[in-house]
């Protein structure tokens, strides 16, 4: 574990990137996180992606599956690899806030 | 870095890095990936990681041990092996695999009929810090020097005048996360020396002794499947959305409502599903829920925790945990009354439910416990549901789970189902119980952190990948679309991830599914494919 600087607070990330205290997450963490994926612009569709893992994770503390994912934000899975490279789990997730998946999936 | 032959005396005696990995020694891959070009690089870990965690062994890391800060710190840890040892080597604290570790102990001739077996091993370029001999002499060697005090002559004429130090102990850590425990090894054993036990045992010993293990399998792995109810962190509120979700997504795809049963007592067979699939690959419940509705199966699903999970990540690393869990999903059993519990494509559950919980589940807790293939052989081949094989017409390959195959013999029947309903269904080379393993197991697959992906894709599940283009060199052009049948979500998982990085579907269309989507798939009943396909 390392403290490194995110949205102008230093916060706990795992080895790989991960924040390790969900609440300090705000807005302007994902900004920084989403760098850290090589997403340099956060759009409006990264948004609605980003809040809507961040909503469900709040509610049942993981994050949502991806089928669902794209139903509820009426995305495909090949545009969510467009928006974050390394993909929903390890990309979106990340910049959600969530902590790194975990178990068989 | 060692330059001359590897002898076990490094392994406590050479500084930093003991061995470094050369692609360019690696088993060759077929078409289209036999060009040193075609080989994605593995990831070197930062200055930083590698000044605060040991990983003084190939350069990769599976468990992050924290480097000591003192030279007693180091001591205090090697006693502590030690007294694990001890305990390993006796019956009363090692009931469940204390014979088996003695006779494997006793018994090697060093032959090495077992290396050419290994398929890591073999992928390295034969690095003989992955020969399976390996591991099990140093430990061998320590058992030697350190417990039954043999002679310095002794030792001396057998090679095994090691030294065991804080170093030894740190690499013999992570080298018992560098086999997937696929048992390959132990089945070509002349005389049946289980290296892959030896490492089961070390694992063990490093876990309930020293507390060292990977965060994945345990801390966020069987703890948390305790504690919360599944290792994916999927609380009881989440796996009932989920089921909700997933009704709904199955009418929509077949345009029939089907309800997934919950708790129900008196059911027949209580199905469990690795929870990983409602998660990544949810087509995979929902096809079992459609197959069982159209044939009648009498069967519920459990809502309680750890219930609806059936990993047993105790398997690879620890017996306490592997007891803790069982017991949990036998009690859920006998309360909801059922007759038998019947595991979904989940390899390891098998193994750990079916075989290893035998002897911890007493009395009325030793409830019958199947495996859902012959389930599905029987609805399939006795056509209790209907089938067009032609909906299946693109090449299929099958995968064998290790613990399927070469543990639990099972082979027959997810053949019999493929011959009847995929009509392109070739073997990959070698099958059956002489499989090699996808390269996840034994906890692999799950182990997403730093560069241990790299090792696993890159060596660990390379042979798989060969084989998996062996069996479709015929059909390479990747627009003719191919799928690998795994009926394991560990396997499923190692298979997608090693795919992925070879950016397999699009130089070669080669994708990968469970079993149960094939018979989807087939259903004259469901009017749409089941089966997806990569979207790029």
């Amino acid at each position: 574990m390392a403290k490194v600087m995110l949205g102008g607070k230093e916060v706990e990330v795992d080895e790989d990137g991960f924040i390790q205290e969900p609440d300090l997450w705000d807005q302007n963490v994902a900004i920084d996180l989403a760098k850290t994926e090589g997403v340099q612009d956060m759009g409006e569709k990264h948004w609605k992606l980003v809040n809507y893992i961040r909503e469900y994770y709040q509610k049942f503390g993981i994050a949502p599956m991806v089928r669902k994912l794209c139903k509820d934000c009426d995305l495909k899975l090949k545009e969510i690899y467009e928006m974050f490279p390394s993909g929903p789990a390890k990309g979106a997730c990340k910049v959600a806030g969530l902590p790194k998946p975990t178990g068989c999936v | 870095m060692k330059k001359n032959k590897l002898t076990l005396k490094d392994m406590s005696t050479a500084s930093g890095q003991l061995v470094e990995l050369k692609q360019e020694e690696f088993m060759k891959l077929p078409n289209p990936y036999d060009t040193p070009e075609a080989q994605p690089p593995l990831k070197s870990l930062s200055d930083e990681v590698r000044e605060k965690f040991e990983c003084d062994l190939d350069g990769f890391m599976a468990i992050k041990i924290i480097r000591p800060k003192s030279r007693e710190e180091e001591e205090r840890l090697v006693n502590k092996f030690l007294d694990g040892l001890r305990k390993l080597l006796s019956k009363e604290n090692n009931w469940t695999f204390f014979m088996p570790l003695m006779l494997s102990l006793e018994y090697c001739a060093k032959c090495q009929t077992c290396s050419d077996a290994c398929p890591i091993y073999v992928s390295s370029g034969k690095n003989e810090v992955y020969r399976p001999t390996f591991r099990s002499e140093a430990l061998r060697s320590i058992v030697d020097k350190y417990i039954r005090k043999k002679g310095s002559l002794y030792l001396k004429m057998t090679g095994n005048e090691i030294e065991l130090n804080w170093k030894m102990v740190a690499r013999l850590a992570e080298l018992a996360y560098r086999c997937t425990l696929c048992r390959r090894c132990a089945q070509t054993c002349p005389i049946g020396v289980d290296n892959g036990l030896i490492t089961h045992e070390l694992r063990k010993l490093f876990s309930q002794e020293l507390g060292i293990a990977p965060e994945e399998i345990h801390a966020k792995g069987s703890v948390q499947h305790l504690q919360k109810g599944s290792s994916t962190g999927m609380i009881k509120q989440a796996f009932a959305d989920t089921l909700e979700f997933l009704e709904d997504d199955i009418e929509e795809k077949i345009g029939r409502r089907i309800t997934m049963p919950i708790d129900k007592k008196g059911a027949e067979i209580l199905l469990i599903h690795n929870a990983g699939e409602y998660l990544s690959w949810p087509e995979n419940p929902s096809a079992f829920a459609i197959i069982f509705d159209a044939a009648g199966v009498d069967y519920t699903l459990s809502s309680e925790i750890v219930g609806y999970d059936a990993v047993n990540y105790g398997l690879w690393y620890d017996d306490f945990q592997l007891a803790r869990v069982a017991l949990k999903h036998a009690q859920i059993a006998k309360d909801l009354g059922v007759k038998k519990i019947v595991v979904g494509e989940c390899g390891h559950a098998h193994k750990a439910i079916s075989v290893i919980a035998d002897r911890i589940l007493i009395g009325d807790l030793n409830i019958p416990r199947e495996s859902c293939i012959p389930i599905l052989e029987d609805i399939v081949v006795n056509e209790k549901i209907k089938l067009d094989p032609r909906k299946n017409n693109f090449p299929v390959t099958l995968h064998d789970p290790c613990n399927m195959v070469r543990l639990m013999g099972i082979v027959e029947p997810q053949r019999r189902i493929l011959r009847k309903i995929a009509p392109r269904f070739r073997e990959m080379e070698p099958h059956g119980v002489e499989n090699y393993c996808c390269g996840g197991g034994s906890g692999f697959a799950i182990m997403p952190s730093l560069n241990f992906p790299d090792w696993r894709s890159g060596v660990s599940a390379r042979m798989k990948f060969k084989q998996i283009l062996d069996a479709f060199q015929d059909v390479i052009d990747p627009s003719i679309k191919k799928m690998v049948c795994a009926p394991c979500s560990n396997c499923k998982g190692a298979i997608r991830d090693l795919l992925a990085y070879y950016n397999a579907w699009e130089k070669t269309g080669i994708a990968y599914t469970g079993l149960v989507e094939f018979i989807v798939n087939a259903m004259v009943d469901v009017k749409e494919p089941y089966i997806e396909w990569p979207e790029f």
